[in-house]
């Protein structure tokens, strides 16, 4: 029964590794360079969706986790000549370090950089969450809209550490397809067995009705605090992620226009569902990457926004759920007998819990 | 069911439209230049002018017989000011237009956000008005700027300011940019180095509204300042020009290629009077350069209006100094245009004359600055800074 049930994500895992092992060895930058977009964004979205579409608390911070992931690591990896030159100021303890220990050709550095961002973003989240958990509905998203102005401000005027308003560059470019998919993986892992968890299951039911969820002895604190670490834990990741992958940034570029795309995936996917999320993002960077070369054909810039814009109202208005609701795509139940009838009945059931 | 199908076709095309190659880089076509620029989103202001001049010069050489026999061809994609796109473009450059060398961009992030990836690529990159000094150091050496950097114009006005307005000055920045905080670092250094005194250091909030809270910083001071030097993005300079005359400090307000917009004009109005800065050309169809007049009318012939300011001129120049470049190379190869590129010696560009060298990728060109007067931008100086403080 139980190796039944891993057919179904092992051949997608076989598949993907197929076309990341075919794109590294084909060498095109370009289609690379998309597929760790496309990796890093699912991070960005599967994460935000743990916070916002389990828990119903809809962050508009989340970015501000990401800049503080993407400063912290790339201040830990940044080779001692760069920081010399860019950041003279420096706390001497900060000053002398640089993450480039290697295991073999593993840049063992970077992980460890990578993982004391989302340390230190985790905590920041918790001591943050503590206070902005409390709120609901529209109150916690001005709040955590708060959150991202002021950690802008912050980066804008730590000059010692983030060069202020110029920009940080000349970050080593750790940054390929297998950490960007590992790391999608994990995060795709853990979020998936988060919602099928205790856990999971009481975030959404104080999501659907706190007072019935705290009436029958659900905790609406804890759950919430809980998926809003973790998450600022992976945003912060895929913000090393793409320090190391951009190699330079300012803090002009984690605000509004980041916040809003990465939003836009999660709603067009559907939140609270975790496949939703992945169909979410991928069409989204298709579609995007489609209409930019219509546009460079056809002279019309600016058109891949508007279409986008407008996808993404009729489903507001057409499909409030997104394309897939709170419904998931079954990987692990294809392969069980009778699994058509098993998953069809479980998107039924929560297609019931949703209305 | 047929809408949903609609739906479905839609996606299907789109995606598909994604994944089919661009166009083939065979050696007889045309001769690929890339052009990058972010014409939507916030640095559009600049972009556009810059993206329109730019083809304009590929249409004139185009005209004129193309190059070492073959016409080129500007290919030019829209980076949206989005970071993870611009990084992305730089590559569609490189495998799928094979270009031989990328022009555009006018902002430092874009530029280093393309950098690593041309320069890996081994190509030449001539960016139109990034104007930090630093950027060649920062991407490498097949990086070149077509203006001059921020320490020249900086050096330009505080020596200009030092001469003509006083020796004790005033110094606004905006802190939440790259450019006008690197503006108003160079000009202090210059300034304080002339044997100038600053009474009042002061920075403000990018994009803000309401300075009246500098202002009265201002008022307060026992000794009002001879000039106020104000590091402003385009977007700023209207309301913060104008505020201080409506808060009655009438001295001069000096500033850098910031201003170098209509707005100033249009949204200060006659507050924009004794108002001076540094830029790359005068845009003007009376008092500019020869060849400035013949820009201004080979572009309203082309899109129908004036150049919107000096951007266009540098995206015209871009375009220009990687030709001269390509042509006294006489191949496409890319080490041998950037070693043509270093070897670049008095090339008049319409926006002053371009010199490089094998450790100078940044030009030492003239600044011009401009005095507000009339309602108008009219010539004030051309300079050539004595001494320019390190990038």
């Amino acid at each position: 029964m139980t190796s039944r049930r891993l057919i179904g994500p092992s051949i997608a895992i076989l598949v993907l590794a197929v076309v990341l092992t075919l794109l590294q060895v084909s060498g095109l930058a370009f289609w690379q360079g998309l597929f760790v977009n496309l990796g890093i964004f699912l991070i960005l979205v599967l994460s935000l969706n743990l916070s916002s579409g389990f828990t119903g608390v809809f962050s508009l911070g989340h970015i501000g986790f990401m800049a503080l992931g993407a400063y912290t690591a790339a201040i830990l990896t940044l080779p001692l000549r760069e920081k010399h030159d860019y950041l003279p100021n420096l706390p001497a303890w900060l000053a002398g370090v640089h993450f480039d220990f290697h295991l073999g050709p593993f840049p063992i550095g970077f992980l460890a950089a990578t993982l004391i961002a989302g340390v230190l973003v985790g905590l920041i989240a918790w001591l943050v969450g503590l206070v902005l958990m409390r709120l609901s509905g529209h109150f916690v998203a001005v709040a955590t809209l708060g959150f991202l102005v002021i950690v802008r401000v912050v980066l804008f005027n730590a000059d010692d550490f983030t060069r202020g308003s110029r920009t940080f560059s000349n970050v080593t470019p750790y940054t390929d397809l297998w950490w960007v998919w590992a790391w999608a993986l994990i995060v795709l892992y853990v979020v998936w067995r988060i919602k099928r968890s205790p856990f999971g299951r009481s975030m959404l039911a104080q999501r659907e009705d706190r007072w019935a969820a705290q009436s029958i002895g659900i905790d609406v604190m804890r759950p919430r605090l809980l998926a809003f670490v973790i998450s600022a834990v992976f945003t912060a990741i895929a913000g090393s992620l793409y320090a190391h992958f951009i190699t330079s940034f300012s803090p002009t570029v984690f605000y509004f226009d980041l916040t809003f795309r990465v939003i836009t995936m999660m709603v067009i996917g559907g939140m609270g569902s975790v496949s939703g999320s992945v169909i979410g993002t991928v069409l989204v960077i298709a579609i995007g990457e489609g209409l930019r070369r219509i546009e460079d054909a056809t002279l019309l810039y600016g058109l891949s926004q508007i279409i986008l814009a407008v996808i993404f109202l009729f489903i507001i208005i057409y499909r409030r759920d997104g394309l897939l609701g709170q419904r998931e795509i079954p990987l692990d139940r294809l392969f069980l007998r009778g699994g058509d009838a098993s998953a069809r009945q479980s998107a039924q059931v929560s297609d019931v819990n949703r209305s | 069911m047929k809408s949903k199908l609609f739906a479905l076709l839609v996606i299907a095309a789109l995606i598909f439209a994604a994944c089919s190659p661009g166009g083939g880089g065979a050696a007889a076509g045309p001769i690929k230049i890339g052009g990058g620029f972010a014409l939507t989103g916030d640095e559009s202001a600049l972009d556009l002018p810059a993206a329109n001049g730019a083809k304009l010069a590929a249409k004139e050489i185009n005209a004129a017989g193309g190059v070492l026999g073959r016409q080129i061809e500007l290919v030019v994609h829209d980076s949206q000011y989005k970071m993870d796109v611009t990084a992305q473009i730089a590559k569609q450059f490189i495998e799928q237009d094979k270009v031989v060398g990328v022009v555009g961009f006018t902002d430092t992030d874009s530029v280093l956000a393309a950098g690593p990836a041309i320069q890996g690529a081994g190509l030449p990159f001539i960016t139109a008005g990034a104007t930090s000094p630093k950027i060649p150091t920062q991407v490498g050496n097949m990086m070149f700027l077509a203006c001059f950097g921020d320490n020249v114009q900086a050096a330009a006005g505080a020596e200009y300011a030092f001469k003509n307005f006083g020796k004790n000055a005033y110094l606004l920045w905006d802190k939440g940019v790259e450019y006008t905080t690197l503006l108003g670092g160079y000009f202090k250094a210059r300034f304080t180095e002339l044997g100038g005194t600053l009474a009042l250091e002061d920075s403000y909030d990018d994009k803000a509204t309401d300075f009246s809270a500098q202002i009265a910083k201002v008022k307060a001071l026992a000794q009002q300042p001879d000039f106020y030097y104000i590091a402003a993005m385009p977007y700023n300079v209207g309301p913060v020009v104008k505020q201080f005359r409506d808060a009655g400090l009438t001295g001069p307000i000096v500033g850098g290629d910031g201003y170098d917009t209509p707005d100033i004009l249009s949204v200060a109005g006659a507050a924009a009077e004794n108002v001076w800065f540094t830029t790359h050309a005068l845009i003007d169809a009376q008092g500019g350069t020869p060849g400035i007049k013949k820009f201004i009318a080979a572009y309203n012939k082309e899109y129908g209006h004036d150049p919107e300011n000096a951007f266009a001129a540098l995206g015209y120049d871009s375009v220009y100094l990687f030709v001269d470049a390509l042509k006294r190379a006489g191949s496409t190869d890319a080490a041998a245009i950037k070693k043509a590129l270093e070897e670049t010696k008095n090339f008049p560009a319409i926006t002053g004359s371009i010199t490089f060298s094998a450790d100078a990728h940044v030009p030492q060109k003239g600044v011009t600055l401009i005095k507000i007067a009339g309602g108008k931008f009219t010539l004030g100086a051309e300079i050539v800074p004595e001494k320019v403080p390190a990038p």
